[in-house]
């Protein structure tokens, strides 16, 4: 099964970032049926039927997520998060750059349909140049009355204001986003209350990924039962797999879930491992989650079978090692980039990261003792599930599933004194 | 702060549902002046919010795009997340480091370069990947880092 493209249907028109050749080839006809033809509650019913679930990793059903606000008058936001940030996924990105009138039909219809005035957008602070192609992309959408006001004369107001992260890994979860959009430092808010009650500015907030706001365009288009029928019963619609690392064709690639398994995307789709060499392991659902080595690529891509085999479909991020990674080393640079990113706030991940880092830097380096497996080991228990946001459960995924796959191969680390396959991450 | 920039962030304050959301913005303005957040801009930011300084250093420290010390013309950073890295990114850093005769986080003598290893920069599919003053460069290699350095002190000198 090759690709499907509903959001990328259109990407590779030239002129596709400008609104004339965008409505050319169809686009704002959704928005239009939206807020013509629809009331936004029978959107909202659209997005329910489509079972849609959140694109960003968690995987939580958009349309509950958006039944879950409160029907008590007070004001209520939209917030895109484009704060795109998980290792290996650089999906959104390619939405934003190239086809940024898909996002921002997909905000304004999803604004209509919750009943939000005013939508948010809040970029990654490394994503400036998208910030202004986003920019460029509202001017020319409020020129067609798209934005504003009254939008396409229906009497609705709806405005996006763009925000601009400055580094942060942890803007990622959605209440440290909300955080962060308010001008604070980025620290995840206990749950409950969930942004649905208490969001931005502690009003009613619905906040969701731009994969996933781009998907209810299509959803509008072709109605939600139809979307529903695409991919599995759970597991509805397509979606955008980043893959990289040692792959002949890195890229993202659009594929209906659960008809296409690990194995075609990677050899089909995305060309095989480069000329010479084999695939070692994957990690297909952005560095939070746990390996899958080559006799598992038989699994369809979907939510389900992904858990099933022990990993998850997270953000798509499909990352791929040959035979010349070292697991240790990319362990070890992925614990590096969690312990950066704790924002320290709780002690398991905080304090568990920094030693997780300390002992596995040793290994690499050749200097691992005896008991130190134990160690780590140890370690990813005394996390998982210990922390306030996912942050902790995310930097111990691979790890975890690392120590259990390829034993053998941080065993050697510390008997041999080095990496058993030489210098091998280039 | 400009003039200019002192209007913009005077606007900032009116842009958002709540004038919290305009501190990040702000320290941005002072950051793209700059190239860094010198200490006499952060009483001017707390002043303009209506915070103490203390405050607005608790937000700008939790940032990394925020720099405490001045940042060369050029800030270079290479991305070290695990697809890149898996594509040669410590060859690209090393070579900087070599090239220009800085450690990481460094600034060259003549204040053009700063290189700084960064994580995950979203350009995966394209990796090696680098930013220079957030500009994406896809698919880096040692020889396009070489001739950008070389055009760059180039147009400084000519300038100059």
């Amino acid at each position: 099964m090759p690709e499907m493209r509903l959001l990328f249907k259109n990407i590779d028109v030239p002129g596709i970032d400008g609104i004339e050749v965008y409505e050319q080839h169809g686009g704002y006809r959704s928005l239009r049926k939206a807020v013509l033809d629809m009331t936004p509650d029978a959107v909202l019913q659209e997005v329910l039927t489509s079972n849609l679930r959140g694109r960003g990793g968690a995987g939580f059903p958009t349309g509950r997520k958006w039944s879950f606000l409160p029907k008590d008058g007070r004001t209520r936001y939209l917030v895109c998060n484009a704060d795109e940030s998980e290792p290996g996924t650089c999906k959104d990105q390619e939405i934003i750059y190239r086809i940024p009138h898909l996002l921002i039909e997909g905000v304004l219809a999803s604004a209509y349909a919750i009943g939000a005035e005013d939508a948010f957008i809040y970029l990654r602070g490394e994503f400036k140049t998208g910030y202004r192609i986003l920019e460029r992309a509202i001017a020319e959408a409020r020129q067609k009355g798209y934005v504003g006001e009254n939008v396409l004369g229906s009497g609705r107001r709806v405005e996006i204001t763009l925000y601009l992260g400055a580094g942060a890994y942890i803007c990622g979860e959605e209440t440290a986003l909300l955080e962060s959009l308010e001008g604070k430092r980025g620290n995840p808010r206990l749950k409950p209350p969930f942004p649905a009650t208490a969001g931005l500015y502690s009003m009613p907030t619905v906040v969701n990924n731009v994969e996933t706001l781009s998907a209810v365009v299509p959803i509008i288009e072709m109605g939600g039962a139809e979307y529903a029928k695409l991919g599995t019963e759970r597991s509805a619609g397509t979606k955008l797999f980043s893959v990289s690392g040692n792959v002949a064709r890195p890229g993202n690639y659009e594929v209906e879930l659960g008809k296409v398994t690990l194995r075609e995307l990677l050899y089909d789709i995305a060309g095989g491992p480069p000329a010479g060499h084999e695939f070692k392991a994957v990690i297909p659902g952005g560095s939070s989650v746990p390996f899958l080595t080559p006799d598992k690529f038989d699994t369809p891509l979907d939510y389900e079978s992904l858990q099933a085999a022990g990993t998850m479909l997270g953000s798509g991020g499909v990352i791929v090692l040959d035979e010349r990674a070292c697991i240790v080393k990319s362990t070890l640079r992925l614990m590096e980039f969690y312990r950066h990113e704790s924002c320290g706030k709780c002690t398991p991940c905080r304090e568990g990261t920094m030693w997780l880092n300390q002992v596995l830097a040793r290994i690499e380096a050749g200097e691992g003792r005896p008991g130190d497996l134990e160690t780590l080991a140890d370690l990813c228990s005394n996390i998982d599930g210990q922390t306030f946001c996912p942050l902790g459960d995310a930097a111990i995924g691979a790890l975890a599933s690392g120590l259990r796959l390829f034993h053998d191969e941080y065993e050697a680390h510390i008997t041999k004194g080095g990496c058993p396959l030489g210098e091998v991450v280039r | 702060m400009n003039a200019e920039n002192l209007q913009q962030a005077h606007e900032l304050l009116h842009r958002f549902p709540k004038k919290s959301s305009a501190l990040i913005p702000m320290l941005h303005l002072v950051e793209d002046e700059f190239g860094y957040i010198p200490e006499a801009e952060v009483q001017v930011v707390a002043d303009l919010m209506g915070v103490t300084p203390a405050y607005v250093e608790s937000v700008l420290t939790f940032y990394t795009l925020f720099h405490r010390q001045p940042t060369g013309k050029y800030l270079i950073q290479v991305c070290r997340g695990l697809s890149c890295q898996i594509n040669g990114a410590d060859d690209l850093s090393r070579f900087l480091y070599d090239e220009l005769g800085v450690q990481r986080n460094g600034t060259t003598a003549d204040g053009l370069f700063t290189v700084e290893e960064v994580e995950c920069i979203a350009l995966c599919k394209d990796a090696p990947a680098v930013q220079i003053n957030l500009d994406f460069y896809p698919h880096m290699t040692k020889e396009q880092l070489r001739s950008f350095l070389d055009k760059a002190a180039k147009e400084v000198r000519s300038g100059a």
